[in-house]
């Protein structure tokens, strides 16, 4: 252990040393690289999404509403190599109404709103959302109008409320009428089920196939002076974003984003607070000796045999959790670890090198030599055992959350698993549900292992060979 | 302040290590290192505590700076009791005492620069408040003790000096809160013979300007004639003589001195052709060592007093003590 040696030994010549030692590891400069995106990543996440703006949008449901369920983030198309449909929106406001008036007073009002699909599968859901106010609840009949001309009633719908939603895709009855309307227009059965989706998007043939062209969709109703009608069609897309959403539509990029600042606070400010005060535990457990020892060790003993994760859970079980309770929970189950022992042998080591004593001699107090004589010592070792222990704070809050003891308001990436678990998301073939937060926790993890064995290396040479 | 010129006098000092034994620690013996020493030393003196290893002159060297609390007798510094001083008494203590040890590799932080090293016990005493002020008391030590120019040394680290270069430093800091009493605990048994005699020098002439008193601590009789004025012979705890160092080397007492001296080699083809006479068999165990004269079972002039009483001692001729039945004068 040559940073042991009190004379012969190279004593690090400063941070900047360090750095430029540190950065001859190109295993060490990948981390740094990782760890400086992730750090870039959580700065730039605080700054446009607000933490409590991120809580209430990831718990709302409503916010949503126009996101696709379940969508795969839109890059997959790559290994797919086919332009899967992105979700659109279309609003009547943006179109000119034709009104007539008629005798008793009423309006009899009709819109068309067009839009173009070149994607190359149908779209997962169809919704038209209603905006409306009104004295009599009007009755709104919708057209859908194919690219080759067709024009097909789709319903006869009676709002139910101003801001009523027609769910089109559930609507068993249009799709019977579509599927009559394909046994008609091939002649035959067609080989497939045609849902709503098909038939509205489907050439007229034998297999499914996308008409691809501009869509249109007529809206006709008669409504009294004052009445206001407005509605939007939403063709939901099989994509979405750069993460995909939810089983609640919720865009999962929210969720890796907020994971990152969450996941690397907890992990380093967990790392940071066991490794300083168990430190600081040993060198007086080590310092000291006589009783104080003695009662220290019994206390390392006793915690490690205690189970820590029954403990955490159980904690987690009966009190309001919430990240800070995990941490110091954490922090009071992890500072009597058995690295304390370490400590304590390398003070006791330290305590009999003769500049101590000649520090004594000069008068130097006991608080004064631990701090600069024997801390500066053992802390070498130290740091990179703690940044390589910050990996398994962050596992530990996934894994938690993961259990459901996590913070229940936080986005996380174990949240985000959790969710993918609870609704079967490997066997729906979701995968990128499962696979974008274990990225990001691997990428965490990742950085921190290579900066961690780099300074290891640095601060002891016969790691080196290996 | 003091009559007489009188820096630091034992009485019967003690320093008894307890060993702990048994189920609950129940048993306690001691391991008698220092075991009722007296002397006195007067300022800007200097005395050579000789005997070989285990003879416990380096735990007298350490009781007598406080660094090792006493179990029994008495340390008067400067006509004041300092025995069982605490706090900030003791720190006052620590600013009139020194010590330079016998490794100078390990006698520095090997993080810690040699300024570093050196403005320490400023720091800690506060005797000099301003920044600039403690540099030039740093840079003064490092002249005092030859490592010029000062600016080359003062920005090292320990690794990059030599021994001798260390030891010169590690004077630097016993004498830079200017104490009264030095300890020399072997300070050069380490260095290259070629050095030794350079960083004794450098003492003594420190010892003699600064008008230090100096316990200079060594197994080596030769370099005592040069250094010191009082010699004390130790052995096994005790004190076997004491006398003016030019008294000792010439007219021993003690057959224990006789032995050492018989030891210490001398550049004389002569010795070839001569056999000298050792005493046989080792010193004493301190936990249990014998209760009346601790040589006795090696002394080659033993007789039936000897193995019954412990001799107290004898002024065998005017300043000359001596801890041994023979010189008991009825």
């Amino acid at each position: 252990m040559g940073w042991l040696k009190t004379g012969s030994s190279k004593p690090s010549a400063g941070l900047k040393g360090v750095l430029r030692e540190v950065l001859s590891y190109k295993s060490a400069i990948a981390g740094i690289v990782i760890l400086l995106f992730l750090i870039g990543l959580s700065v730039y996440t605080m700054v446009t999404i607000p933490l409590p703006e991120a809580i209430q949008a990831w718990r709302s449901s409503e916010a949503w509403s126009r996101n696709p369920r379940n969508a795969q983030p839109e890059w997959i198309e790559l290994f797919y190599g086919r332009r899967l449909p992105r979700t659109i929106k279309v609003s009547l406001g943006e179109t000119k109404a034709s009104e007539v008036l008629r005798e008793d007073g009423t309006l009899s009002v009709s819109w068309v709103i067009h839009f173009n699909y070149d994607y190359d599968d149908f779209p997962s859901e169809i919704i038209v959302f209603f905006n409306s106010s009104y004295v009599e609840k009007p009755v709104v009949e919708i057209y859908w109008i194919r690219p080759d001309g067709d024009e097909i009633l789709l319903k006869k719908h009676s709002l139910r409320r101003p801001d009523d939603r027609l769910y089109l895709s559930n609507d068993l009855g249009l799709e019977l009428k579509l599927e009559r309307l394909f046994e008609s227009k091939i002649g035959k059965k067609p080989n497939f089920t045609v849902t709503v989706e098909k038939g509205l998007f489907s050439e007229y043939s034998q297999d499914p196939r996308v008409l691809k062209g501009v869509y249109g969709m007529r809206l006709e109703a008669t409504l009294s002076k004052n009445d206001v009608l407005n509605a939007e069609l939403v063709v939901y897309g099989t994509v979405h974003g750069l993460a995909g959403t939810d089983h609640l539509r919720r865009p999962l990029i929210i969720g890796l984003l907020w994971g990152a600042p969450i996941a690397m606070s907890f992990g380093l400010t967990t790392a940071l607070l066991t490794t300083s005060l168990g430190l600081i535990i040993g060198t007086i457990s080590g310092w000291y000796g006589g009783k104080i020892d003695s009662v220290i060790q019994r206390i390392v003993e006793i915690n490690a045999v205690l189970p820590f994760l029954p403990i955490l859970i159980l904690l987690t079980t009966f009190y309001r959790i919430d990240l800070f309770i995990i941490l110091l929970s954490v922090v009071v189950l992890s500072i009597f670890s058995l690295g304390i022992k370490g400590t304590r042998i390398l003070v006791m080591q330290i305590k009999s090198y003769p500049y101590i004593e000649a520090a004594q001699a000069y008068g130097a107090s006991n608080m004064r030599l631990i701090l600069f004589y024997v801390i500066p010592k053992i802390l070498p070792p130290v740091v990179p055992g703690m940044i390589s222990s910050v990996p398994g704070f962050v596992f530990l809050e996934a894994g938690l959350s993961y259990l459901g003891l996590g913070d229940p308001f936080l986005p996380t990436w174990g949240k985000i698993i959790s969710d993918a678990q609870t609704n079967g998301a490997f066997y729906k073939g979701m995968y990128y549900w499962v696979l974008e937060p274990a990225f990001m926790l691997i990428l965490t993890a990742i950085a921190f292992a290579l900066i961690g064995m780099a300074l290891e290396r640095i601060v002891n040479p016969k790691l080196k060979e290996l | 302040m003091n009559s007489e010129g009188r820096l630091l006098e034992l009485e019967d000092l003690r320093k008894w290590f307890e060993i702990r034994r048994g189920f609950l620690s129940s048993k306690v013996n001691y391991v008698k290192a220092v075991d009722g020493v007296t002397f006195r030393l007067d300022e800007g003196m200097a005395m050579s505590l000789v005997g070989e290893s285990g003879s416990g002159k380096t735990t007298l060297g350490k009781t007598i700076i406080r660094l090792y609390e006493p179990n029994g007798g008495r340390i008067i510094f400067q006509d004041r009791d300092v025995t069982h001083l605490k706090a900030n008494d003791l720190k006052w203590y620590r600013r009139m005492t020194g010590l330079v040890q016998q490794d100078p590799f390990g006698a520095f932080a090997s993080h810690f620069t040699i300024f570093r090293s050196l403005e320490e016990p400023l720091l800690i005493h506060n005797t000099v408040k301003s920044k600039e002020e403690r540099a030039e008391k740093v840079f003064k030590a490092l002249e005092e003790v030859r490592l010029t120019p000062v600016e080359d040394f003062a920005y090292k680290y320990p690794h990059m000096l030599s021994g001798g270069q260390l030891q010169r430093v590690a004077i630097a800091r016993a004498i830079i809160l200017e104490p009264r009493l030095l300890v020399a605990d072997e300070p050069v048994s380490m260095l290259d013979a070629s050095v030794r005699i350079e960083i004794l020098t450098l003492l003594r002439r420190l010892q003699e300007r600064l008008r230090l008193g100096v316990i200079y601590i060594t197994h080596d009789l030769a370099t005592t004639r040069f250094f010191s004025e009082w010699a004390l012979i130790m052995y096994a705890g005790h004190v076997m003589e004491k006398a003016f160092t030019q008294e000792i080397l010439r007219n021993p007492l003690h057959p224990y001195t006789r032995a050492l001296l018989t030891a210490t080699p001398e550049p004389n083809p002569e010795n070839r052709n001569r056999f000298k006479q050792v005493p046989p068999g080792e010193p004493p165990a301190l936990i249990d060592p014998p209760k009346s004269c601790r040589f006795s079972p090696r002394c080659p002039h033993a007789f039936d007093k000897c193995f019954k009483e412990e001799p107290p001692e004898f002024e065998a001729a005017s300043g000359h003590w001596v801890k041994c039945w023979l010189y008991e004068r009825s």
